[in-house]
């Protein structure tokens, strides 16, 4: 498949990775330039860097990194990736095939969904195609394996045998052909000593009911083989168990899986609701406090007019109110005056809590600093990401088991397969004698 | 049907599987073995069966003989003479609805089944076939034509586990070697579920030559997987705490071919420093040879120190393809370990079975340059049964297959941090401007983001 060298050379397919959202593949040939939102990137700089380099770019004003393609990155990097979702399909359904090196597979119609959003889509760097399926089926089958391919669609088919032959994968072998009409043309040739059949069918066609009674044909009969549907709908399922069932398939199981991505997030610790008390406590003293000092200061704002006043007054009359009594406003302030001095807080206690809180005057920090601060105090949460798939598709499975026609026997017997009742023995009469007349009537006759 | 024509690519077919391929049963093969109830029983063949049995108790004892040669994947009936019955595939039958409904069906108990537990062991001794006492059992069941076609179909079944003396043979396969190990001792795997065991093995990249650094505190799961998915074209290293060659009881279970597993190669973790000068015993005698016994025993213990110093050697020599870790020690210390070793693009993958492990990993791997979108995933997985008119979710299913942690490891480039040095000088410059104006934060994209982290890495 892909190179498996050190460094980057010319004519390899290489992933650029922008962001985890942004990467596309490259063909990096010599004396073209890769152009983006992050910059200009000659090819001629990228032959020779080893796989996994961040490159900058011509001006340096901004970096990829360039990657060695891996199936996953393939699938991710596709225009219009229906992405990890995909993952989780294809994990399963490749384990549970029991896919492996020298394996043997058939795949159809894996390119329908990705090309139709493909076809007339500007595509200039690399693929064309997909085959998400096909390239993780490549990588695991390896070279002594054979992933037989079919896709009906000629344009599609062009495309993929194109793009196949590109990343080197010789162990596809692709057929232009429509399986659900004209079948797989593969059997289990075991005779001639050679067999093109295949221990393993995979379709993801729209009637993989039409295609299962051909996919028998194609597979392996020495031995327990496996087929996997993938199809969106319930209907879908329903109508391919039915087949499945009708062409003797056993063991149908139905899965259905997803990714669930979660995210990172640093996540301040968390104020414990007695902190919340007493600040709200010194907020009231604050407040209080506040209060006091605007009467006082509105006193003193009176008192001088007063003053003014009475200076006037007492010029003008001799007689004024008992001073020892006072106004009622004058009463009120010295009742106050007494119960805040009988409290333990003092102003200065007031003014000093709440600034030993974990922010210090923000002036003297730069905002690095503030910044790794938070992060010294918080603590990396997870949560699922907020919008992620809830469906791809349904996974129907069903196995062929390997029978000698007619011959179920394995070793000597000496019993027959259901004893008839004539070989009872006497235990067994009295057991019967003891059963109602009517149910034992309906029990020999029945 | 079409006829069948020869295409062009059968130029390319595959030689005939020789008839010892893995899906016939050998002698001294390992078996999962379904029975009945349901459950899935691990035996192994001997070497030489011979007249030997297992014996699955109350669904009867087999010779061992009438396995060997057999495929995998089939359903027998044992024999009285403990032989076996192939039995033919069962075909879903779509059930009549009959109109029946439960209104009429009182329960009372005993009354509706006159047949006792002792007289059903009576005619299970008599040598009774397991339909026959079944048939009987429903004669004499009270209610049984009351009772629904699907309630009717669901009592059959339930005898069926109970009577029937069918065991059906599994292939050991990866797939269901971790789903009977999950369903058994799912502890010893660290809750590890099978779908999770494919992703991780698609998201390490496995594949056949290439070289992988494998931590195993599953019982040798992920170093089976690893294995599995080479083929016997490449390495395995796995680096251990213990000083003899591990052992692994799941390994031997896939029942795979022993060029397969000469691939798996080992060290323990204090030759993973590259200071460690490792105590040896000495590799020539303080003179002559006493012996050419001695001499063969120098030999020998000169061989497998030169083989060990190799394997260091290629470890230092960097350049693995992947990292993969399932281990009972705290990760980031393992991954960081590690790294020097791997390739560039080279894939991490870590399980954990808690979600916080992963979660401080990650936090710890984002702000180093070396690891490129490490992100957390988690498997979701539902069953469905598929039975004509009866199709829905299973109503068990496991709550968690555990988490994965994956990351590409790359390599920063020193010219491309300088780029971003001027990027953030830059960014600096129109930032001042930018205040005066009190506009906000601008598109930087992931530039801005990347900032930050390296603002962080070269604080920390």
């Amino acid at each position: 498949m892909w190179s498996t060298a050190r460094t980057v050379g010319e004519g390899d397919v290489v992933i650029v990775w922008m962001t985890r959202e942004n990467m596309v593949p490259l063909r990096i040939t010599a004396g073209q330039e890769l152009n983006n939102k992050f910059g200009v990137f000659k090819h001629s700089d990228i032959i020779g860097l080893p796989y996994g380099t961040k490159v900058p770019s011509h001006s340096g004003r901004g970096f990829v990194y360039i990657l060695r393609p891996t199936p996953e990155l393939w699938t991710l990097s596709l225009p219009h990736r229906t992405q990890i979702l995909y993952l989780a399909d294809i994990a399963f359904i490749v384990n549970s095939l029991d896919i492996r090196p020298g394996s043997s597979v058939i795949e159809a119609g894996p390119y329908a969904r990705f090309l139709d959003q493909l076809l007339g889509y500007t595509f200039p760097l690399a693929g064309t195609g997909s085959g998400s399926f096909s390239h993780s089926v490549a990588r695991t089958i390896g070279n002594t394996g054979h992933l037989y391919s079919f896709e009906f669609h000629q344009e599609r088919a062009a495309k993929a045998r194109d793009e196949f032959a590109r990343h080197g994968m010789t162990m596809v072998h692709l057929e232009h052909r429509n399986v659900c009409q004209q079948g797989f043309a593969l059997c289990d040739a075991v005779d001639s000593g050679r067999s093109s059949s295949s221990s393993v069918v995979f379709l993801d066609l729209p009637a993989p009911w039409d295609a299962v009674p051909h996919a028998k044909i194609a597979m392996k009969k020495d031995r327990a083989t496996r087929i996997c549907c993938f199809s969106p709908c319930m209907e879908q399922v329903l109508r391919t168990v039915t087949a499945l069932n009708q062409c003797g398939f056993t063991d149908l199981t139905m899965y259905e899986t997803l990714l669930r991505p979660h995210d990172v997030h640093h996540v301040p610790k968390l104020v414990s609701i007695d902190t919340i008390i007493e600040q709200v406590k010194l907020h009231e003293i604050k407040k209080e406090q506040r209060r006091l000092e605007q009467v006082a200061a509105s006193d003193r704002k009176r008192n001088s007019r007063k003053r003014k006043r009475q200076e006037d007054n007492d010029i003008a009359e001799e007689d004024g109110p008992d001073p020892d009594l006072g106004t009622g406003d004058q009463k009120r302030r010295r009742d106050v005056d007494a119960s805040s001095l009988s409290t333990p807080l003092t102003v200065a206690q007031v003014q000093v809590e709440p600034n030993t809180g974990p922010e210090p005057t923000s002036s003297l920090k730069t905002r690095k600093e503030s910044r790794l601060a938070a992060l010294a105090t918080s603590t990396p949460m997870s949560k699922p990401m907020p919008e992620v798939r809830g469906h791809t598709s349904y996974l129907t499975f069903a196995t062929l088991l390997p029978l000698a026609d007619g011959n179920f026997q394995v070793g000597s017997s000496m019993v027959a397969n259901v004893p008839s009742v004539d070989a009872t023995s006497t235990t067994l009469d009295r057991l019967i004698a003891t059963i109602p007349e009517e149910n034992l009537e309906r029990a020999l006759t029945g | 049907m079409s006829a069948i024509t020869t295409p062009e690519h059968l130029e390319n077919v595959e030689p005939l599987q020789s008839p010892l391929g893995r899906h016939i049963i050998q002698p001294g093969a390992h078996l999962l073995i379904r029975l009945p109830s349901k459950e899935v029983r691990q035996v192994r063949l001997d070497k030489e069966p011979g007249e030997k049995t297992i014996n699955f108790g109350k669904f009867g004892s087999l010779k061992q003989k009438y396995l060997v040669g057999q495929p995998f994947g089939l359903t027998y009936e044992i024999q009285q003479d403990k032989s076996l019955l192939v039995q033919p595939p069962q075909r879903l039958e779509e059930l009549e609805d009959t109109g029946a409904t439960n209104e009429q069906i009182v329960d009372r108990g005993e009354f509706v089944q006159p047949l006792t537990a002792a007289e059903i062991e009576l005619l299970k001794k008599s040598g009774l076939h397991a339909s026959e006492i079944i048939k009987r059992q429903i004669e004499t069941h009270v209610n049984y034509e009351l009772k629904t076609e699907y309630s009717k179909d669901k009592y059959r079944k339930r005898k069926e586990a109970k009577f029937a003396k069918q065991i059906t043979v599994l292939q050991p396969s990866l797939f269901n070697v971790a789903s009977y190990l999950f369903d058994k001792d799912p502890v010893k795997i660290q809750y590890l579920r099978v779908d999770t065991l494919g992703q991780i093995a698609n998201l390490a990249n496995l594949r056949p030559g290439g070289k992988f650094i494998v931590i195993d505190s599953i019982g040798g799961l992920l170093v089976a997987t690893a294995l599995e998915r080479l083929g016997g074209e490449g390495t395995v290293l796995y680096i251990t705490e213990a000083d003899s060659p591990p052992q692994f009881p799941i390994i031997d279970l896939l029942n795979m071919p022993e060029e397969h597993t000469t691939i798996l190669k080992y060290l323990d973790w204090a030759s993973v420093d590259e200071e460690h000068d490792p105590i040896r015993a000495p590799i020539e005698p303080e003179g002559e040879y006493r012996s050419e016994g001695q001499k063969g025993r120098y030999e020998k213990r000169r061989q497998i120190i030169e083989a060990y110093e190799r394997l260091r050697e290629e470890l230092f020599a960097g350049e693995w393809d992947g990292l993969l870790i399932a281990s009972q020690y705290e990760p980031f210390s393992i991954v960081q370990c590690l790294t020097p070793y791997l390739a560039g693009s080279a894939s991490i993958t870590v399980y954990s079975q808690y979600l916080p492990i992963l979660t401080e990993l990650q936090s710890k791997m984002r702000p180093l340059p070396a690891y490129l979108n490490p992100s957390i995933t988690e498997a979701w997985l539902r069953q469905y049964q598929v039975l004509p008119g009866r199709t829905h979710p299973l109503m068990n299913m496991t709550g968690s297959g555990g988490y994965i942690l994956h990351a590409t490891h790359v390599y920063d480039d020193k010219k491309a941090l300088s780029a971003l040095a001027g990027f953030r000088q830059r960014l600096k410059q129109r930032r001042r401007a930018k205040e005066g104006a009190g506009s906000s934060e601008g598109d930087q994209g992931h530039m801005q983001e990347d900032v930050d982290m390296e603002d962080t890495n070269s604080t920390s």
